[in-house]
């Protein structure tokens, strides 16, 4: 790792972290925290800092941090300049400036292709459940909050905020001099109208996302109180944030009422950088600038369109050709990347995104059942069932599997909690995890669990969609290599697969998240007893819970979504992580990586390459 | 004939009406809930509530009726996903895309296939047949997505002469309508001419035999008009049958050249749709395209009557 950073980027890295421990040298410990959650941002800077104080940081983790990120991007001679990757560069200006030129070319028109769709379903943030959706909304809704590229929360629509000791009452002031696309003044009555839509399961699908946020109440015009039924640390970053395309997206009442929900859905009002102008359904999606938005500087294109692409090749062939200058949406196929960064004009920009990526093996099957998991590890390697969990976990050679069914493209994953998560993420645990590859020992627990060399044991299904098909294979290989057992593939249809996940009818079966970009995302989300996704439509007589119980992990969880004290949030955290990788909760694969691929022409500045979206309010093009 | 045609049509409305109860009830049958597909990471009280508000938490028999007298009213429902647009707004912005692309892609095939189906046919067992013959062989073998793919490369990549991917209305100006659409009308239409063109040539060979012809050459007929209206005209029938076909297939789903070249048609919507379980939207694009079907073999049919005389469909 220490030969992938030059010289500058360290003396970067230095001095920031000398300047973050000199800044605050004489901080008191205690209570930094609680004010690092009011203000405007949340930025690394803070953290640094927070860190340093604390002492619980060193240079070589800054270093590290730094550079882990940093290692699996791939830049372009062009872009080299333009875009550094992103940790390495400092995000600690209050109001970050487009660094792509010296003087940024004015207008523009910039085509996108979005990839592996054929149509931009909605454009309503009460609708969205695609990324690839709200990476359009980013660009035309607002929230009260947005992340950076370290996913923390800065203020979009809210300039400032303060919480209460008790953390159940959040007061933000609002950006005044706001206006929506359709001429509406911005005001409190608008959040209080959104909360009330969003909450409303009739008009949206994220109520559940509300469910800890009692009430919004109007202060004053630019002034609202969020009141919260308990303290609920990702409030900034998930429920407010999400809403970059999601419940707490602030939507125009009188836009809403003229058009109806279904034409809203195609071109939403909202107050973003750009406003739409065309969409036409599964055709195409064209936004222009919105002259009066409230940063002056921003947008500088005139115009952006959008053309779903579905199909890999023309998609290549479209980008090459410069039928267009961008590609968004879902992942570009990964067999498509090396082609892309060999050719000189296009930059690809990789970067570790918000997801995780597992093999979920049913607990209530033989031959790896185990029907309690609260007890030690070393309790529980004890048992065949979980022997044999262990053991396919640990012949799994992540690094080898990422190569080949990936074309090396991700990071391997022993958690959730992904290091795009940057403070939060442990980086400790690729080295610690029950689960790290260990051929031997893998094969010993099998003999243990009475499969020497994997004789007798049973043909196991595993259920993979058309489009991980690849992944599967490789699997089904690496397991029948290292440990002589049998896989076979089972490819349903997305719809049917999860189908089957939810009742818990399955052998093995490859699943994962995107787009999380607070823990509770990855913990609340998938792995506590009471997850949305954890076995929601088992057989309850016959099953106690669904993939994985574990009372440690539901406790640490508990705590840890409601401790605003980040330093102390991050060991729940981590903590919470830990367990779930050495109970093999799923076999954790890998973190997939965020690619963006552009023409050269193209500038696309490092402070908006947040991974997961796409905002394009900074990004200039050269004729 | 007018009798005939009213029977065709009752006919025909029988077989839409069956083929629509059909795939109503065996799309239901089909594993895959699309609001639990939908709604990967959502709450059961919203997953509730759009079932509730679609009518998908009623029976199956009381769904059929209400989607029924909906037609009726010209309502084919809204789609499950996203902010559930109409289905009909969703088919009738995709139908202009499918006829421009297989009204484009007719008029290649067909024009390209007759030419060559006479010229292969008159000079029989020549250069130029084989030749032909041969690519004829290639267009029908080769998978329609590949030569896409080709043309592509070819026509957009290294030449930079056409767009890749993209539909532009007719409205926004002829050439920018036709330019985006050229590359796809050729993949999908060449495959259909090769077709044509081998069913040309048989069918001009066995009338070229026949006595007419003959007799025709006999009384010193020039050639042009030996083969232009004594034998061409006599071996349309068997053509006509298979363009009508053809056309009925273009309009009803280039489904795969539509996903090449990023052009949502008719074919992708009902892929789609099938793919998300999204009942309503897959039962009106089956509806248009059954209705599309019946209605262009009931026109070959009529047809008949106006290339051969003889042909009537009198009792």
């Amino acid at each position: 790792m220490a030969d992938q950073f030059n010289l500058e980027q360290f003396e970067e890295a230095r001095s920031e972290f000398e300047e973050a421990y000199n800044f605050d040298r004489d901080d008191p410990l205690f209570g930094l925290e609680q004010s690092e959650l009011r203000g405007s941002k949340m930025s690394r800077r803070t953290v640094l800092r927070l860190l340093a104080a604390a002492g619980t940081l060193s240079l070589t983790d800054v270093l590290l941090s730094a550079c882990g990120a940093a290692a699996p991007a791939v830049q372009e001679e062009p872009a080299a300049a333009e875009v550094a990757p992103v940790a390495a560069a400092p995000t600690n200006t209050p109001e970050p400036e487009p660094t792509a030129t010296p003087e940024p070319v004015g207008g523009g028109e910039l085509t996108c292709g979005w990839a592996g769709t054929g149509e931009i379903v909605t454009l309503d943030p009460a609708q969205i459940n695609q990324v690839l959706q709200f990476q359009i909304t980013s660009n035309v809704l607002s929230g009260l909050t947005h992340i950076n590229p370290d996913l923390t929360a800065e203020g979009d629509l809210a300039t400032d905020w303060e919480v209460t000791d008790d953390g159940l009452e959040w007061t933000f002031n609002l950006r005044q001099g706001v206006t929506f696309h359709n001429g509406d003044p911005f005001t409190a009555d608008d959040v209080v109208f959104t909360f009330n839509r969003s909450k409303d399961p009739e008009q949206s699908i994220h109520s559940g996302v509300l469910e800890n946020v009692t009430d919004v109440q109007k202060v004053d015009d630019f002034t609202i109180k969020i009141i919260l039924a308990q303290p609920q640390a990702s409030l900034l970053t998930k429920t407010l944030e999400r809403s970059s395309g999601r419940a707490m997206t602030i939507v125009n009442r009188r836009a809403l009422e003229e058009m109806g929900p279904e034409q809203y859905g195609l071109t939403p009002i909202g107050t973003g950088p750009f406003r739409v102008t065309e969409h036409q359904l599964g055709q195409g999606v064209t936004i222009e600038k919105f002259e009066d938005y409230y940063d002056p500087e921003r947008p500088i294109l005139d115009k952006i369109t959008f053309i779903p692409i579905p199909e890999p090749e023309p998609l290549a062939a479209a980008i090459e050709a410069g039928d267009i200058q961008l590609i968004g949406g879902n992942p570009p196929a990964a067999e498509l990347i090396d082609r892309f960064v060999t050719n000189p004009d296009l930059v690809v920009s990789e970067i570790i995104g918000p997801g995780f990526q597992a093999l979920f093996i049913n607990p209530w099957r033989e031959p790896f059942m185990v029907t309690d998991f609260n007890k030690p590890v070393s309790d529980l390697t004890q048992e065949n069932g979980f022997k044999v969990r262990l053991a396919i976990a640990k012949a799994i050679d992540r690094d080898e599997f990422i190569e080949k069914a990936l074309f090396g493209r991700g990071q391997p994953a022993f958690g959730t909690v992904n290091p795009a998560m940057r403070f939060f993420f442990d980086t400790a645990i690729n080295e610690v995890s029950e689960q790290r590859f260990d051929v031997e020992a893998a094969r010993q627990l099998l003999a243990e669990a009475g499969f020497p060399d994997g004789e007798g044991f049973p043909t196991l299904k595993l259920l993979v969609t058309p489009a991980g098909r690849r992944e599967g294979e490789v699997l089904a290989n690496m397991l029948k290599i290292n440990l002589n057992i049998d896989l076979e593939l089972d490819v349903k249809d997305f719809p049917v697969l999860i189908e089957d996940f939810d009742a818990m009818n399955f052998d093995l079966l490859r699943l994962g998240s995107g787009g999380d970009y607070d823990p509770d995302d990855a913990l609340v989300d998938w792995m506590i007893t009471t997850s949305k996704f954890n076995g929601p439509a088992r057989p309850e007589a016959d099953m106690a819970f669904g993939f994985f119980s574990e009372s440690e992990v539901d406790d640490l969880t508990d705590l840890e979504r409601v401790e605003t004290n980040l330093d102390k949030r991050k060991e729940l955290v981590q903590q919470a992580n830990q367990a779930t990788s050495d109970k093999v909760a799923a076999v954790f694969l890998f973190h997939p990586t965020d690619i963006l691929v552009y023409r050269t022409e193209v500038n696309y500045p490092e402070v908006s390459r947040i991974p997961g979206l796409v905002d394009l309010d900074r990004t200039t093009i050269t004729a | 004939m007018t009798r005939y045609i009213a029977r065709r049509i009752v006919y025909a409305i029988l077989v839409i009406w069956a083929v629509a109860t059909l795939v109503f009830f065996m799309l239901r049958l089909v594993p895959g809930d699309p609001i639990r597909a939908m709604l990967a990471d959502v709450d059961p009280a919203a997953a509730a509530a759009i079932r509730t508000k679609l009518g998908l938490d009623r029976p199956f028999h009381i769904q059929y009726l209400f989607w029924f007298r909906n037609i009726f009213q010209g309502d084919l429902g809204n789609s499950i996903y996203g902010s559930h647009q109409p289905v009909n707004r969703i088919i009738v912005e995709a139908i202009p895309r499918t006829l421009s692309l297989a009204s484009v892609a007719f008029l290649i095939s067909f024009s390209l296939a007759l030419v060559t189906g006479v010229v292969s046919a008159v000079r029989k067992y020549s250069a130029l047949d084989h030749t032909l013959t041969f690519a004829a062989l290639i267009g029908i073998s080769m998978p329609d997505f590949w030569f896409g793919i080709l043309l592509i490369i070819l026509f957009s990549v290294t030449l930079g002469w056409l767009p890749a991917i993209g539909y532009e209305p007719l409205s926004e100006g002829f050439w920018a309508w036709l330019r985006h659409l050229i590359l796809p009308a050729l993949a999908a239409g060449l495959p259909f001419s090769a077709v044509i063109a081998r069913i040309t040539r048989s069918a001009m060979l066995e009338v070229l035999q026949a006595d007419y012809i003959k007799v025709a050459r006999a009384k010193g007929l020039a050639e042009r008009l030996v083969i232009g209206r004594h034998a061409f005209q006599n071996a349309l029938i068997p053509v006509v049958t298979v363009m009508g076909i053809a056309l009925a297939l273009l309009i009803s789903g280039t489904v795969v050249v539509e996903n090449v070249f990023a052009i949502k048609g008719l074919g992708r919507v009902l892929i789609q749709g099938i793919l998300n379980r999204d009942y309503p939207v897959v039962q009106g694009a089956i509806l248009v395209v059954s209705v599309i079907f019946v209605f262009t073999n009931l026109a070959v049919d009529v047809l008949y009557t106006v290339i051969d005389p003889r042909i009537r469909y009198e009792s």
